[in-house]
């Protein structure tokens, strides 16, 4: 009997190679992890082999997404995440967990030897914004953050118009941010349902205990201090502080004062830029001229340039688009920022938003809003990564891990 | 629609978070909080807040919540953030106290201080599989990076369980990183090249190799 070989095994028909894909794992993917998820899916080089999440429902939609999409019944799910960490097949995975898990997970994956894209906020103090990229860097991983909007079009064009001189010497960059706020109570206590429908164990991992109430798992956990860190600052500040930190031309540092004023937060580079993190909203709140969540707003002392999700672009001259304006894409899409990943994971190259640039953006949203918690004025060494003379702030760049869970 | 649907859980953080409450409280009032016979949700606050702004005077208020269940991680919180050295004479002396999870706890809040003092109670630990928690010793052994805690690690790679040497390695690779950082290049190289000797070639002992090429060092 002659043998068939398909000619997808073989790399024909359009197909790459099976000894030429990336294989890809899946942990905690909702609603935002399946839409990125979608971007793994189409791109002809990924096979998604495995989903772990500790919902089984969410485990479930992401094996029926993937052997759809695969026309089989290849994906596999589990409840456990090690599972996946532990196979050896798998190159990189997808992390979507929600905050408390991301940092530890990234850590745990590049342990393993994966390559990480891991959703935003990566990380939940300032201590676990340094471990995460020492720690991808040690291993040699490569690491995305899913702050996708330097692989968004009007975003990347504003950066390009303040790095490249277009706007004159840059003197102020604004980042929109969320209400700062954090909340401390517990809802009521719910039955827990069987470990195998909703493990709440594994749900809080490192994150300490509390009873269960199916809201923190329907994705209401945001806003809870045990939850979300930086008092919902890294919310969006994880997008727009980095975007700010690209327009700057300052990935290599962070500010070095910060003083809030209400829910305005001034920080001061050491070269005397101005980075301000006002309110933005989905209601137009700050004045914003660009409509469209996490906007941004670069101004030199010869023009400004602000952009936002909806994909528009606003300028102070139209000479500033004279080689035209950026195509509209939503500054949600990931499509480009995935493929960023995928093309970094075979070329060992830095994606975008690596472990470094990651690290800055976050330390800065996280330090901002130890200045707000603490009410005054707040100095910070970017070389150090640490407040100056102010063991007030500083005692607050880190928190217990519940146990057993460390990295 | 697909925008608003993908930011819902942002919005959600505007309706739902609960007051503000970055209001800095006093040391008093959290430690009359867990005096008392308020409830879980308010005890467990107050040790964080305790890690926040407590000193001396919480040390021992906090300790005794280390074996108690759902409130000993947030007790560690509390001590962990307490930077005085009571906090960290209060971890070890609960180490003979604690099993399971809660011993795990401390040992990992010892390594997060960088408790140097706790180095022999780490060492003892990290060689004692009854104790449950010889990962974990290792990994805060790592964490604190001294010349005894890099001992343990090398007696662990070179003569220890199987099991306990990829976590030793691991530990080691920690230990490097800061050995080299404070300048003490020299021990960081050795304690590489015991990763390298102790491991079969994979993963761990490529980026060990790395290590010591970035250090200036042949692998």
């Amino acid at each position: 009997m002659p043998t068939f070989i398909p000619a997808s095994a073989l790399g024909r028909d359009g197909k790459v190679a099976p000894s030429n894909r990336i294989v890809v794992g899946g942990i905690g993917i909702g609603p935002r992890g399946r839409e990125v998820l979608k971007h793994f899916l189409s791109q002809t080089d990924v096979q998604f082999v495995m989903i772990a999440d500790v919902q089984e429902a969410r485990r479930e939609v992401v094996r029926v997404m993937a052997n759809r999409q695969y026309n089989n019944q290849d994906c596999l799910k589990t409840r456990d995440m090690y599972e996946v960490l532990a196979r050896p097949d798998i190159d990189a995975v997808l992390i979507a967990t929600g905050d408390r898990w991301h940092a530890l997970l990234s850590m745990l994956a590049a342990k393993a030897g994966k390559d990480i894209y891991c959703e935003k906020p990566c990380s939940m103090t300032v201590r676990e914004s340094q471990e995460l990229a020492d720690t991808t860097n040690r291993y040699g991983r490569i690491f995305q953050s899913g702050t996708q909007r330097r692989n968004v079009d009007n975003f990347g064009f504003a950066a390009e118009l303040a790095r490249s001189g277009k706007l004159g010497k840059i003197h102020t960059v604004h980042a929109g941010i969320l209400p700062l706020e954090e909340s401390f109570k517990w809802l009521p206590a719910e039955p827990e349902p069987a470990r195998d429908v909703v493990d709440w164990d594994r749900w809080l991992g490192p994150a300490p205990w509390r009873p269960y109430n199916k809201d923190y798992v329907q994705g209401r956990w945001r806003g809870y201090y045990d939850f979300h860190g930086g008092a919902a600052l890294p919310e969006w500040g994880a997008h727009t502080v980095d975007l700010c930190q690209w327009g700057a031309s300052a990935d290599h540092t962070t500010p070095i004062s910060y003083e809030a004023d209400g829910q305005t937060i001034y920080g001061k580079y050491a070269n005397g830029v101005k980075l301000v993190m006002r309110l933005a909203g989905f209601k137009g709140e700050g004045n914003w001229v660009v409509p469209g969540t996490c906007p941004v707003r670069f101004e030199g002392d010869e023009g400004w340039v602000e952009a936002a999700d909806t994909g528009k672009i606003a300028v102070s001259s139209p000479k500033l688009l004279e080689r035209g304006a950026p195509k509209e894409m939503a500054g949600t899409d990931p499509s480009k920022h995935v493929r960023d990943f995928l093309d970094c994971v075979k070329s060992r190259g830095k994606p975008a938003c690596n472990a470094d640039v990651t690290r800055r953006g976050h330390i800065i949203s996280h330090v901002a809003s130890i200045g707000w918690r603490l009410g005054r004025k707040v100095e910070f060494d970017p070389v150090t990564e640490t407040f100056v003379n102010d063991a007030d702030a500083n005692r607050m760049c880190s928190r217990a891990r519940r146990a057993p869970w460390h990295a | 629609m697909k925008l608003i649907r993908s930011l819902l859980p942002a919005l959600l953080v505007v309706t739902l978070a609960g007051p503000v409450a970055a209001a800095v409280s006093s040391e008093a009032a959290s430690l009359a909080v867990l005096a008392s016979d308020a409830g879980l949700p308010e005890k467990a606050r107050a040790c964080q807040e305790l890690g926040d702004m407590g000193g001396p005077k919480s040390v021992a208020p906090l300790a005794a919540l280390l074996n108690k269940e759902h409130l000993a991680d947030y007790a560690r919180s509390g001590l962990e953030g307490i930077k005085d050295p009571s906090a960290g004479v209060a971890l070890r002396k609960a180490l003979p106290t604690l099993e399971g999870r809660f011993l795990a706890g401390a040992v990992n809040s010892l390594g997060v201080r960088r408790e140097v003092a706790a180095v022999p109670d780490l060492q003892k630990l990290a060689l004692d599989a009854k104790r449950g928690v010889a990962a974990e010793a290792i990994a805060s052994l790592g964490m604190i990076a001294n010349r005894d805690a890099a001992k343990t690690l090398q007696q662990v790679l070179s003569g220890g369980s199987a099991d306990l040497r990829v976590p030793a390695a691991h530990a080691a690779l920690v230990a490097a990183a800061h050995l080299a950082k404070v300048g003490n290049v020299a021990a960081a190289r050795e304690l590489l090249e015991s990763v390298v000797k102790a491991l079969p070639p994979g993963q761990l002992a490529t980026v060990a190799k790395n290590q010591i090429t970035v250090l200036g060092g042949k692998p």
